[in-house]
């Protein structure tokens, strides 16, 4: 296929000089020569995933993630004694990915190859099924190219486990009911008490007509199945007194029971329950598993206690068809404590319309008592309907909730369609409904069970809310040399218009985002859904194998029409918008493409392109190289500097400290009785100096750990693009770079030379995809030099503790990272930071009040507010020393906010010993980040 | 009321503009909603509202109890008498509905607003000594509807009911008579049984008043103990009156850039607040906010410290549940896994800053011309100042 490139460089609202640009050729060759490989020869994984409304959701794990949850299956056979069964048809049945194994498996290898295979047909559910052929991509998992499939043949090995139940049967009773068989569940729901849900009624259209398994989708109370207590929801009928079910022929087979009778049921356990026993960590996170869509059930069942409900109701009741439960247009999810709510949401149609008469304004919130526990709910009224959610007041303040639903809203306008009705009243929609709100409420109500397996143990519920609640994105600054330009090329097919264009994209990195052309409004809305499918945590946690998400919006912005049409004569063009997401490792790449406009319109809902996703991915492999750039500046020294909370308190927790390194050295030790002979004075420049020491073995070690993970990352790079030989010259040269410098920043005197170890092995491997974007032309010493230059506070000791600035008007905010925080460990330290984003919450909602005043002249009695601070006083826990007063430390919380010359809030921690003035520290930081 | 049969109540709710309506039931019995229109500008509206939405709904009960005793309104016989007879308590309610005297925030902190009188030692012994004579171990001398005096039992009652009894207080002194004796229940002490308020004006400003038993008659208190007591005593209840709505003695001295003060002694729920009247018009800009502003500003202000970061005695002490009924704001402030001790907070009309220590609550405000990190040393200095000159 004949392609020509054009290279453009949007810059739409570049924050970045474009410096990539200049070389434009290079680029090209690339794309040209990766594209076309990848479609020539194969065709990409995730085709089969395709929607029929065109919209994908593929994610796959990378190699080391899978070995890891195989490691994990692999401990945990043995367990169970089921039996295995190999069929062909199930090959597209089971979903379950850690399914326990029998104790005849003889080897890891057979193991993983089984598991690999499974996996396959889960990923695929996304789609609803469209294809069955289990087509491994030599270029993205080598391992598995072994056993690669010819496309077209099914080879489905499934383990299954299987378990036979006996259960009372008695058709007898059903004797006087006999309505009860015209409806859809018929025998099965009646006889045996089992619901099974049909796909067909679930609106699940995609599903492939003839046979369906029998899914236990619940059980109906005081039946035969509930009673034996063993038949659970979620597993499959395979088998009544050995004859083999589906949902074709379960009708027959029970009217055949001729009386009452023990009859044994066999059915495939869904291993849930076994493994909530076992209570071992599951090996894929259960984000992933959300993500992919299984497994929902156990979620939901351990927050079901939890009253939550989300339900759309119409507020036009016909009291002349008085049908039961019609005004809910939608509702989710059905369990016990939800229902309590759905019970009570005459309350909600009738304060939703009363209230508007008497305060003459629309609700929005309201709280109630459930029982004991206090219930939040947040309203959106549009026309005749009325959405609300509830929520429980354990889990999130009323503002929030509002906020939730809010943007919940306008994530819906991004997302689905244009007005919330038809989002919602769609047959079809449901499932999807279904699984949104599913992560909805999974996200808020035990945020820490989703992400468990990652690194913090004590989730930071507070931190989540005020981060993931500013209008903004995690930036991450890198130092001006590297500068990073990806260049989304738009192609043009010779004699034909172009398909889509590219509105423009932004790059992340672990969650960071480290470039964007978006302009803000779009790039809110892209972050917002990103944050909705928790990808960016995903991206920094979990190495995502392969990521491709492919499906229509509607930015807020465009869809209104208004936004950027100021100017005469001009008006945006309507069209349509698509978001093309592609994620390798830990980077990610968000595109906004418009079809219509000077592009060809687009008709029908059409699937990714492979062209464009190709080229995303292209970009994103060139992009590796930045990759040890970006890895540099996360473990570099926190760019302001900062202090760790433990080291202000006096004795203590800092006596104990410097108790555990004097064993380990002298100096210490001397240092260690000074400090404890006077528990003040001194005490803070003494230990700098020595924690600037001590910090640096931990960092090598963190630098080490990072190496490993490096490690894998650039062979699975280098699997995923086999033919690149080149691309490994610079990645060996940086990785030995790399390795040095975290060598040498341990001494401080050996570094500037492997700094300039790492020039030169980049001067020598001219990579001809090297956008000449990374340069690193300082030393490792002069950048701690500057580093240490950096320092918000005045005075002689740095006193910073945390901060977090906010730019309106870019839409992006800076704030330590997640490593910088890790590395100044201690007690008191996290509690602080919890505490100051716990602060933030506080003072920003201040800072929201004053804007309101100036939007609508309402808002609140104290007028507008410019800055907030808040003195607090942390004393060093588990305090055993009886005759002293525990020492105490005070530090400041204060948030500023600025209009002037540029919107920002700025958020800051100190200790008390200086007096700040945080408009000169907010100056400091921003012009010394140098947005 | 609609869910209560699916074990759902009410609690609160929320509109745009900032209307709120608030819902709370009483005894099992009696219901109370109270709606804020939120209406544009509107002074004070909106979110801060709650809380003292929430207040005031207390109020009205514990007034309702005041003036009719629990019984009357849990078991109600007649609802077109209970209709008549609460109309005694409108007084009453009307007073905490509007707020009309400045300076009176009793009804929101719930500690008495307090006097501090030049001489304090003659004005308590003067009426121990009443108190006792009038049979009755709960006296109480008023001045400017401040409490400048009480007997040790008086401060061992309910602080709202401290509170009530001053407001109520009020309104009788305002009725103009010079002597009442008025029932009372006592919402928290003794809401079925009812006491006898006796009062009688010393000096236009100042009354002085004893809840007592059956006996003594008015007659016999007024014409024979309130001369015997309080006659010799009227230069110092002039000196009281003097002092006016500074509320504390001349020997305090503050610093001028101080526009209104409140301190709060938590042990014994007791408050003063003063707003500086603007003694010297110079012409500042931007210009200083007006007396009643001051007064808006300092509420406000300790609404929000208190709702977000000082937790009030009562709040800990009470249960979950009740909790759970006076609203969500307080827990935001149980959330902060280290104290807050201080705040400010700093807006286009003043400053404002809060502290807490272990006995005082200060808030105070300032003009904007002081400089924000003089605010912290201002306010300790004031605190020290005040505590030092008069012991409270």
């Amino acid at each position: 296929m004949l392609l020509a490139n054009l290279s453009k460089c949007m810059d739409v609202t570049s924050k970045l000089p474009t410096t990539g640009s200049s070389n434009p050729t290079l680029l090209v060759s690339f794309n040209t020569l990766f594209s076309s490989s990848s479609l020539s020869d194969l065709e990409p994984e995730w085709l089969d995933d395709i929607q029929k409304n065109g919209e994908l959701f593929y994610l796959e794990l990378s190699e080391g993630e899978e070995e890891a949850a195989l490691a994990q299956a692999a401990a945990n056979q043995g367990v169970s004694t089921n039996h295995v069964r190999f069929s062909e048809e199930e090959a597209e049945v089971i979903t379950e990915e850690n399914k326990k194994l029998t104790k005849g498996e003889p080897t890891l290898k057979r193991l993983a190859r089984i598991l690999r295979r499974k996996r396959r047909p889960s990923q695929r559910r996304g789609g609803g099924g469209g294809g069955k052929d289990g087509k491994d991509n030599p270029a993205s998992s080598p391992p598995a190219s072994i056993l690669k499939n010819q496309p077209g043949q099914r080879s489905g090995v499934t383990v299954q486990e299987l378990k036979e139940v006996c259960v009372y049967l008695n058709p007898k009773r059903l004797g006087g009911s006999s309505t009860t068989l015209t409806h859809s569940g018929g025998l099965l729901e009646a006889l045996l008490g089992v619901v099974h849900r049909t796909s067909w009624s679930r609106g699940d259209t995609a599903v492939v007509g003839h046979e369906e398994r029998l899914t236990v989708h619940g059980l109906i109370p005081n039946s035969p199945a509930i009673k034996c207590g063993q038949i659970l929801i979620g597993d499959v009928l395979v088998a009544v007194d050995d004859v083999d079910v589906t949902s074709e022929n379960i009708e027959r087979v029970l009217s055949c029971i001729p009386g009452p009778t023990q009859v044994s049921v066999l059915g495939a356990g869904d291993s849930s329950l076994q493994r909530k026993t076992k209570a071992s960590s599951p090996p894929v996170s259960q984000l992933v598993r959300l993500l992919w869509g299984e497994d929902t059930a156990e979620l939901q069942m351990s927050i079901e206690h939890v009253p939550h409900a989300v339900m759309y109701l119409s507020l036009k009741l016909d009291s002349a068809s008085p049908q039961e439960e019609e005004e809910i247009l939608y509702q989710y999810p059905v369990s016990e404590a939800s229902g309590q709510l759905k019970g009570v949401r005459g309350i909600f149609l009738t304060l939703c319309d009363m209230l508007e008469n008497v305060t003459g304004g629309r609700i929005l919130s309201s709280s109630l008592l459930l029982g004991k526990q206090l219930v939040h709910v947040g309203y959106w009224k549009e026309s005749n309907n009325l959405l609300v959610i509830g929520l429980p007041r354990n889990h999130s303040s009323i503002v929030v909730c509002v906020v939730m639903t809010t943007s919940f809203f306008i994530f819906f306008f991004f997302n689905l369609h244009r007005v919330l009705r038809s989002a919602f009243c769609k047959v079809d929609h449901a499932p999807r409904l279904d699984h949104f709100f599913c992560l909805f409420f999974q996200q808020l109500i035990q945020p820490s069970r989703l992400r468990d397996g990652s690194s913090a143990p004590t989730p930071d519920v507070s931190g989540t809310l005020f981060l993931d609640g500013l209008p903004a994105v995690r930036w991450l600054t890198l130092p001006p040399e590297i500068k990073v330009c990806f260049c989304p090329c738009s192609e043009d097919f010779f004699g034909l218009r172009r398909l889509y264009v590219i509105l423009g994209s932004c790059l992340f990195y672990k969650s960071y985002l480290i470039a964007n052309h978006l302009p803000k409004e779009d790039l809110l809305d892209v972050c917002l859904y990103c944050q909705h499918y928790c990808l960016l945590p995903l991206a920094s946690e979990q190495r995502v194998g392969q990521l491709v998400i492919w499906r229509e919006v509607f930015p807020r912005q465009r869809a209104n029409g208004g936004g950027g049409g100021t100017a005469p004569g001009y008006s945006q063009p309507r069209g349509r918008h698509f978001l093309l997401i592609v994620g390798l490792r830990h980077f990610m790449q968000c595109v906004l493409l418009e079809a219509g406009g000077c592009s060809s319109a687009a008709s029908g809902s059409p699937g990714p392109d492979c062209i464009y996703v190709d080229q995303v991915k292209a970009t994103l492999l060139q992009l590796e190289v930045l990759e040890a750039g970006i890895e540099d500046r996360l473990n570099a020294p926190p760019a302001p500097c900062l202090s760790c909370a433990d080291w202000f308190l006096p004795a203590a927790t800092a006596r104990d400290r410097l108790d555990s390194l004097a064993s380990s050295s002298p100096v210490f030790s001397k240092l260690a009785g000074a400090v404890k002979g006077s528990s003040s004075g001194s005490r803070g420049r003494s230990l700098f100096g020595e924690k600037a020491r001590r910090s640096s073995p931990q960092r090598s070690l963190s630098d080490s750990g990072s190496e490993g993970q490096m490690d894998a990352g650039s062979g699975s790079g280098l699997s995923m693009a086999p033919g690149l030989s080149p691309h490994s010259t610079p990645d060996s040269g940086r990785k030995l770079g790399g390795r040095r410098d975290s060598l040498g920043s341990g001494g401080s005197d050996g570094s500037g030379g492997s700094g300039g170890l790492f020039k030169v092995h980049l001067m020598k491997h001219p990579n001809p995809f090297y956008l000449g974007t990374l340069k690193k032309t300082l030393t490792e010493r002069e950048t701690e030099e500057m580093y240490n230059t950096m320092k918000l506070t005045s005075g002689a000791e740095n006193t910073l503790f945390h901060y977090v600035l906010m730019e309106t008007v870019q839409g992006i905010f800076i704030a330590p990272t997640q490593r910088e925080v890790a590395q100044l460990s201690g007690s008191i330290h996290p509690q602080l930071i919890r505490n100051f984003h716990h602060c933030c919450l506080s003072i920003r909602a201040a800072f929201q009040q004053s804007l309101l005043i100036e939007e609508q002249g309402g808002g609140w009695g104290l007028g507008p507010v410019k800055e907030h601070g808040v003195l607090f006083q942390c004393k060093p826990e588990n305090w055993t020393d009886q005759r002293k007063p525990a020492p105490t430390m005070t530090y400041w919380v204060i948030g500023r906010m600025l209009l002037e010359p540029v919107p920002q809030e700025f958020y800051v921690c100190f200790h008390d010993s200086v007096a700040e003035v945080p408009v000169e520290m907010a100056f400091r930081l921003s012009f010394g980040l140098a947005l | 009321m609609f869910g209560a049969g699916q074990g759902a109540v009410l609690s609160s709710c929320e509109t745009e503009g900032g209307g709120k309506v608030v819902w709370r039931v009483f005894q099992d019995s009696v219901m109370l909603i109270a709606v804020s229109g939120g209406g544009q500008g509107g002074t004070g509206s909106s979110k801060l509202e709650e809380v003292r939405l929430r207040r005031l709904l207390e109020n009205v009960w514990s007034c309702m109890v005041l003036v009719l005793g629990q019984d009357e309104l849990t078991d109600v016989k007649n609802v077109e008498r209970l209709k008549r007879d609460l109309r005694s308590c409108f007084a009453l309610i009307d007073q905490l509905l509007e707020e009309r005297q400045e300076g009176i925030l009793g009804n929101l902190t719930h500690c008495a607003d307090s006097l501090l009188p030049p001489n304090p030692t003659l004005l308590q012994e003067a009426l121990d000594g009443f108190s006792q004579a009038a049979e009755s171990e709960f006296g109480c001398l008023v001045v400017h509807g401040r409490v400048a005096a009480a007997t040790e039992k008086w401060w061992r009652l309910a602080p709202q009911e401290v509170v009530l009894l001053s407001a109520l207080m009020r309104s009788l002194s305002a009725s103009g008579s010079a002597s009442c004796d008025y029932p009372v229940f006592l919402p928290k002490g003794s809401p079925t049984v009812a006491h006898r308020l006796l009062r009688f004006q010393l000096l236009p400003g100042a009354d002085v008043c004893v809840l007592c038993g059956p006996t003594p008659s008015l007659h016999r208190a007024e014409s024979g103990l309130v001369g015997r007591f309080w006659t010799p005593l009227v230069e110092t209840l002039r000196g009281c009156l003097a002092i006016g709505e500074r509320c504390l003695p001349g020997s305090v001295s503050l610093r001028p850039d101080v526009l209104a003060v409140l301190l709060i002694n938590r042990d014994a729920r007791r408050s003063v607040s003063f707003v500086r009247t603007a003694a010297d018009p110079q012409p500042s800009d931007p210009p200083l906010p007006s007396k009643a502003r001051c007064w808006e500003l300092l509420k406000l202000f300790y609404i929000f410290s208190t709702t977000r970061y000082f937790t009030q005695e009562e709040t800990l002490s009470v249960s979950p549940e009740e909790r759970a009924q006076r609203g969500h704001s307080e827990d935001f402030a149980l959330g902060f896994p280290h104290q807050p001790l201080q705040c400010y907070l700093v807006t286009e009309e003043c400053k404002s800053f809060g502290l807490q220590t272990p006995q005082h609550q200060l808030f105070l405000l300032t003009p904007l011309s002081v400089p924000t990190f003089a605010l912290r040393a201002l306010a300790t200095q004031t605190l020290s100042d005040i505590v030092a000159a008069t012991g409270f």
